[in-house]
């Protein structure tokens, strides 16, 4: 809770309404998604709760976030903004710190669809700006989290691999123009917006050096280096017809798939062939989605529970399958794509399952147009998290997967993680193959503490496994363990890191669990 | 209770809730949460360890157990809504279960549902002074002992007149004798809404529709007769562990995913009337927005409430609908306050008004009946 006087001024600028400090709300807040996990890490209780912050904030305007911080560090409060919240990023650190959470600041501010790119408030999510865009024939980068979750957040403070990033990148490539409240609550506004004359929101660096690497470098600062209010990022043209026709009722919906889409699941049998495969078919620049997964998580992509994934055992058992996902706007270009797609197939010699010995449901389509597979990571065991995370060339990708698959084995073998048979990872392709990006979504059971607690054994042992295969950096190298541990491996970045968490935060308020501490 | 101990905070937070069931549905998409029924446990919780319903809601209870309804009417004045010339047969088989609030506070769709069933010369009987409060009111505050007891007395009197079919032009009812009745006691009768039962008359041509009604019209699906109206199927099957930390329901444990809620009969029924042209708002069928009078609320909560209220008329409004109409009485009052609060033009109608309309009655003549029982 909050001194009287403390949360009076907090009050002032928000109104009584949009300041919670009692017992059952800050509890509320203290709850996440892989907190249980996070916490046994630490060597604490595998619960699913974090620090409960002191009191829960609800600006409205830029202003408000900007008076909130100056008082945070009038009374050395600490403050953790969040979004739309999902994952222990968002939770408080220490017992000293207010949350901000910024879902009253949900508006989509603008749409420029002559030069592609649309400006965000927080609370927006990708949905919501993809239902807008689509008017305009264009679509949103969503990360592999959903459509549910903040754009905004993945574009300035998080990682951001998603199912279409061969055609709509990676976030931290597509952020332009950013609003800023500075930990100290003075604002900063990057890129064309912060000019003087004529700003506007059209590119993200300059005038001056680019600050966009500080802002977020590899997996952004979750907050720990201020509050974001404002966003512009890329829009990229939606691949086909913008019809969105879905029919029936939950979950049993039909979808009219657009003209001029077509699926591609294909063996390739090897991890060697995979890797050229994959090379080959993104040098065409043709894919909308281009994903290698494991037997298991293709068949959980086109499930909705464990009974149907059960009738996916056709394709589950491939040992290599690759899912390609080709889309249109014209039947030309159509005929384009799949004659690319054809030759490919014939070079390398490959069979597409789809259409002879397996028919996805038409709801797969909506999904994949709308980002939403990484949500059926849930269906066997009711969690998941990824392990790995790296952002690399396909060849690191395919070496960390095959590499790793004996450390997932151990796990699986302990059976504290769902059985994947040690080979369950997403590879994407980003920008047509530019660079690749790899994950290994891990099974097992929140509720279980056995299997909480594996998990997190099961994460620390990847982190080691790693850097000792020099396989680069993972998602969640984050908080102070983590930038020592991976640091003095990679050119002593983090030293880097602390010298601009100090610079911009010199009090300290930016809650840093996890960014770094200044030290 | 753990982390946090039963408190009027907790309280006040948990009654805040219109448990109109949108959550469970989109947690069922893909995974098989219950988050309604935490909600209802909680408040379970709650009133036995002193905590619950809210005050303005025990007043309610305490009402229901003086007065047989929830609003302190005299229960003798229960069917002051029936105007003379309803037919009544007391040996019908289909009885009509008008409802606290239809009785008392929204005459209006008593009269339309009585009126149809003439019109269509569909023989039906009412309960007169037998017919006491559902229970959904108490139900939903998590006081299960009162409600009970109301079930009970209540499927006492139903099963002592041999009535086959009950219709209900109360969503809230219909979804408590539908739903919630079964889990404690079983009954041998069919329940429909009226708007199932009077879609099924138009299908069979008993009722015919002459009148043009030239108005476009959105329709608010309400979340008794929606998502929360489909019955919980009994299961026997099996979890079985297939393997370690993964287990799968043999047969698959059917899911209350919302799908099997009433969603065609009132369109059906909205497309058949002449001239009538229905625009959908963006939320609808098992995704609708909830009107913001559920679970106790509006009477709890009546500004919150009335804010949910204002939020579905602004979306109502969007689509350039002139009417907006439901088949629930709840939602009948509270988006009505939304509209007078809103300044909104749009106009509320039941369905059943629109219905007897479109069979010929005219509006200034059912203007005329409302002016009767007033």
């Amino acid at each position: 809770m909050l001194q009287k006087q403390v949360l009076e001024n907090f009050q002032k600028i928000v109104g009584p309404e949009n300041v919670d400090d009692s017992e059952v709300m800050t509890n509320a807040y203290s709850y996440n998604w892989c907190m249980e996990f996070v916490n046994s890490s630490e060597g604490k209780e595998p619960i699913p709760f974090s620090s409960i912050p002191k009191a829960v904030i609800l600006p409205s305007t830029v202003e408000e976030v900007q008076q909130i911080v100056r008082l945070c560090n009038q009374y050395k409060i600490q403050f953790k903004a969040q979004s739309t919240g999902l994952g222990p990023w968002n939770q408080p650190s220490s017992e000293n710190c207010v949350i901000l959470d910024l879902r009253r600041m949900n508006k989509i501010v603008k749409i420029d669809h002559r030069s592609l790119y649309a400006v965000v408030e927080p609370y927006v999510s990708g949905a919501q700006l993809q239902a807008e865009t689509m008017k305009f024939g264009l679509t949103v980068h969503m990360p592999g989290a959903g459509p549910q979750v903040s754009p905004l957040a993945s574009a300035t403070s998080m990682n951001g691999p998603g199912f279409t990033s061969p055609h709509t990148g990676h976030s931290a490539r597509n952020v332009l123009g950013v609003e800023w409240v500075l930990p100290d609550g003075e604002i900063l506004k990057l890129g064309s917006v912060g000019m003087k004359n004529d700003s506007d929101w059209y590119i993200g660096d300059g005038p001056g050096p680019s600050l966009r690497g500080i802002m977020r470098g590899w997996a952004g600062a979750k907050s720990g280096i201020g509050v974001f209010t404002k966003v512009a990022f890329k829009l990229f043209p939606y691949p086909c017809s913008t019809k969105f026709k879905l029919s029936g009722n939950s979950p049993d919906y039909e979808f009219e798939i657009p003209d001029y889409m077509k699926l591609y699941v294909m063996d390739c049998k090897s991890y060697s062939h995979l890797e050229k495969v994959f090379l080959a078919i993104e040098e065409e620049e043709i894919s909308f989605i281009c994903s290698h997964l494991s037997g298991y998580g293709l068949g959980a992509i086109f499930s909705n529970s464990i009974g149907s994934l059960m009738d996916k055992i056709p394709i589950a058992g491939m040992l290599v399958p690759l899912v390609v996902l080709i889309a249109a706007r014209t039947k030309r270009e159509f005929e384009y794509k799949q004659k690319v797609m054809s030759k490919i197939l014939i070079d390398f010699n490959l069979e597409n399952v789809i259409g002879s010995k397996y028919t996805p449901n038409s709801l797969f389509y909506a999904e994949a147009l709308r980002s939403n597979l990484g949500l059926h990571g849930f269906i066997a065991t009711g969690g998941f998290q990824s392990s790995k995370g790296q952002c690399d060339t396909v060849k690191v990708c395919v070496k960390t997967t095959k590499e790793s698959i004996p450390l997932k084995k151990k796990y699986i073998k302990k059976g504290v993680i769902g059985n994947d048979f040690g080979e369950g990872v997403w590879i994407t392709s980003y920008e047509s193959g530019h660079y690749f990006h790899i994950e290994s979504p891990t099974m097992f059971d929140q509720t279980d503490e056995k299997s909480v607690k594996g998990m997190a054994e099961n994460m620390e042992e990847n982190y080691q496994f790693d850097l000792l295969k020099h396989l680069g950096a993972p998602f969640f190298v984050e908080g102070d363990k983590m930038h020592d541990l991976f640091g003095p491996e990679m050119m002593n970045y983090h030293i880097w890191l602390r010298k601009i968490k100090k610079a911009f935060d010199p009090n300290g308020i930016a809650d840093s669990g996890f960014y770094i501490s200044a030290k | 209770m753990g982390r946090i101990k039963p408190s009027e905070e907790l309280r006040d937070l948990v009654y805040k809730c219109t448990e109109c069931g949108n959550c469970a549905i989109a947690c069922k998409f893909l995974g098989n949460l219950e988050p309604l029924e935490i909600i209802m446990r909680l408040r379970e919780k709650l009133v036995k360890a002193g905590f619950g319903p809210m005050p303005k809601q025990e007043e309610y209870i305490q009402s229901v157990k003086d007065f047989n309804n929830p609003y302190k009417e005299p229960h003798e004045n229960r069917t002051d809504w029936l105007p003379k010339d309803i037919k009544i047969d007391s040996n019908a088989k289909v009885l009509y279960y008008i409802g606290c609030t239809s009785s008392y506070r929204r005459k209006e769709m008593a009269i339309a549902a009585a009126r149809i069933m003439n019109e269509a010369r569909i023989p039906f009987n009412i309960l007169y002074d037998e017919e006491f409060c559902c229970g959904s009111p108490i139900l939903r505050t998590g006081e299960l002992d009162t409600f009970k007891q109301v079930l009970n007395r209540n499927l006492d009197v139903i099963e002592s007149k041999e009535i086959e079919t009950i219709v209900f032009s109360c969503a809230g009812c219909y979804d408590t004798f539908k739903v919630d009745y079964p889990l404690y006691r079983n009954y041998n009768f069919e329940v429909l809404h009226t708007v199932e039962f009077f879609d099924k008359l138009l299908e069979n041509g008993k009722i015919k529709l002459t009148e043009k009604i030239p108005i476009k019209v959105t329709y608010h699906d309400p979340c008794h007769l929606g998502r929360n109206a489909e019955r919980y199927e009994e299961w026997d099957g099996e979890e079985v562990h297939i393997m370690p930390l993964i287990t799968m329901n043999i047969p698959p444990k059917p899911k209350r995913t919302g799908k099997r809620g009433i969603y065609d009969p009132p369109r059906n029924i909205l497309k058949k009337i002449p001239g009538l042209k229905l625009v959908e708002m963006e939320r609808i069928r098992e995704y609708a927005y909830c009107c913001g009078a559920g679970g106790g609320v509006k009477s709890a909560f009546p500004e919150m409430a009335l804010d949910t209220a204002k939020l579905r008329i602004e979306e109502a409004e969007d689509t350039g609908a002139e009417v907006i109409v439901s088949a629930c009485p709840f939602c009948s009052t509270n988006l009505q306050d939304g509209i007078n609060s809103r300044g909104s033009n749009l106009k509320y109608y039941d369905i059943s008004e629109l219905l007897l309309m479109a069979m010929g009655l005219e509006p200034e003549k059912l203007k005329h009946i409302l002016s009767e029982v007033d």
